[in-house]
């Protein structure tokens, strides 16, 4: 012990002691901070540089939907092709950047052409920060899930504004084998799992092919997407984002074929929150509340706008970004 | 200032707003705004439309029913029977209260109710949570982006909407 004792002054030590403690409480935060982020920016590299073939339980209210999945990462591309094996054979190819939906039943191909998942992960300081100020990350039990072992993770709202999040990673590469999301009773609302998966295998392109190599002729292809005035102003604001929200993105993107939608997003590090506005003349719409599994959307009209606001936060959470949209 | 009691309704409100509005409510023209508001809302809802003379039927029916004591062997006290009838006539001075100023609310309050209620029923009802929205929001989810494609189900889900405009 090399340490002085003061002997004499009973108040030193004392006040050492406090300080010391305040100092460990100072850090642990950001300590925290690191260990999420750095937990997030893992699971987000397996799941991108990761070969695999699995099948995906998909629960959401009552629903339970099974569907298979199939990712490819070769010579620095990625492709993945999930496909659901219940109710209409609906699919969705990722490559690279571009996603495709097909949907048979609507003849309908919807296409996502930029998306944002090589911006990841690469989390501001400002969200690491946030991400430990409103969550509390833990680790949790270690288990079999889909027939591998597993490390389980739990991100614990502060407050009542976000939902909670259990994410299993599979314990040799990180990739996440199973999500949930629970609301503040800790019920689950929504939860995906593989159920067989198999990890770094050999995987040939062909099982990441779409069915439809060419779009039959009578289908539709809607194209959204950003456009080349991206990042810009938009005009609105939102004032009553939940603490700890940033805004990620802002500027104008193609929905519906034509029509030109302000779009916000803002993002706790973990989840997101989108704000679509858009014109519509005076004519009414529908309206309200709507939800499926995590995700909330609110839709209100404002004058002769349409705000909808959707992300997978608590229904209350939308509802009142949605009545803080104004005009800058 | 009626719009702020509505809002507390609807639970759009909250701290210092539902502070505010919850004040209203302690004035006599706040509490007006309130049981119109609740007729509006049991309007729409095609619900809780008094029919003429519940009032006087309420009270005779009431009065027709038999008293039910628990039969007990030992003599009930006499202050909770007190209490009991008590609080019987308060309840009967509530929903009395309440089925009148149904009653007395304002004609056309009900009509301007039920006119709304064309427009809204159309507006009431949610849409699925639309596909166009949810991809264009997926890309930017961290939760994607840890899950791959795993996410993209809520889009092409069975259950879901199924893609058309």
């Amino acid at each position: 012990m090399t340490l002085r004792r003061e002997p004499f002054d009973p108040v030193l030590p004392w006040l050492r002691a406090v300080l010391f403690a305040l100092a460990m409480l100072a850090a642990m935060p950001a300590a925290r901070a690191q260990d999420a982020a750095a937990w997030l920016a893992r699971a987000a590299t397996a799941a991108q540089r990761q070969n695999y073939v699995g099948t995906i339980v998909y629960q959401h209210g009552g629903h339970v939907e099974t569907s298979r999945l199939v990712h490819l990462f070769e010579q620095g591309n990625e492709f993945e092709k999930l496909v659901n094996l219940e109710g209409p054979a609906r699919e969705v190819i990722r490559s690279n950047g571009e996603v495709r939906c097909y949907y048979p039943d609507a003849k309908i191909i919807r296409v996502e052409p930029r998306t944002f998942r090589n911006a990841f992960p690469s989390l501001s300081p400002q969200q690491q920060a946030a991400l430990a100020e409103h969550y509390n990350f833990r680790m949790a039990e270690r288990g079999r899930v889909a027939g591998i072992e597993t490390q389980a993770w739990v991100f614990e709202p502060k407050d009542g504004l976000r939902y909670g999040h259990k994410f299993w990673a599979d314990a040799a590469s990180g990739l996440l084998v199973k999500a949930r999301i629970v609301d503040e009773r800790n019920e689950t609302i929504e939860q995906f799992a593989f159920t067989e998966i198999s990890i770094g295998g050999k995987i040939d392109r062909e099982m990441v092919k779409p069915t439809w190599a060419v779009a039959p002729p009578d289908w539709k292809v809607r194209q959204s997407g950003p456009d080349e005035a991206d990042a810009k102003e938009t005009g609105w604001t939102v004032s009553r984002v939940p603490p700890g929200f940033l805004k990620i993105v802002e500027g104008f993107r193609r929905l519906h074929g034509t029509r030109e939608v302000a779009h916000l997003v803002y993002s706790d590090g973990l989840v997101a929150v989108s704000i679509f506005i858009e014109p519509i003349g005076g004519a009414p719409h529908p309206t309200g509340m709507s939800r499926q599994g995590g995700i909330n959307v609110f839709i209100r009209q404002q004058d002769d706008n349409l705000v909808t606001v959707l992300g997978e936060v608590p229904a209350a959470t939308v509802r009142q970004i949605a009545h803080s949209v104004a005009r800058r | 200032m009626g719009e702020q009691i509505s809002r507390l309704m609807d639970g759009e409100l909250e701290g210092a707003e539902a502070e505010a509005a919850l004040r209203e409510l302690r004035g006599a023209d706040g509490v007006a705004s309130w049981v119109c508001y609740h007729v509006i809302g049991d309007a729409l809802r095609r619900c809780g439309e008094p029919t003429p003379g519940f009032a006087a039927r309420f009270a005779a029916r009431l009065e027709a029913e038999p008293t039910v004591l628990a039969p007990r062997p030992r003599r009930v006290p006499r202050l909770p029977l007190v209490w009991a009838a008590a609080a019987s006539v308060a309840a009967v001075l509530v929903v009395g209260s309440v089925a009148v100023s149904m009653l007395d609310s304002p004609p056309t309050a009900i009509a301007k109710a039920r006119e709304a209620n064309v427009v809204r029923s159309a507006q009431a009802k949610p849409q699925p949570v639309p596909p166009d929205y949810l991809l264009a929001h997926q890309e930017y989810s961290p939760t994607t982006q840890i899950q791959g494609v795993g996410p993209y189900l809520r889009a092409v889900s069975a259950g879901g909407a199924d893609g058309r405009p």
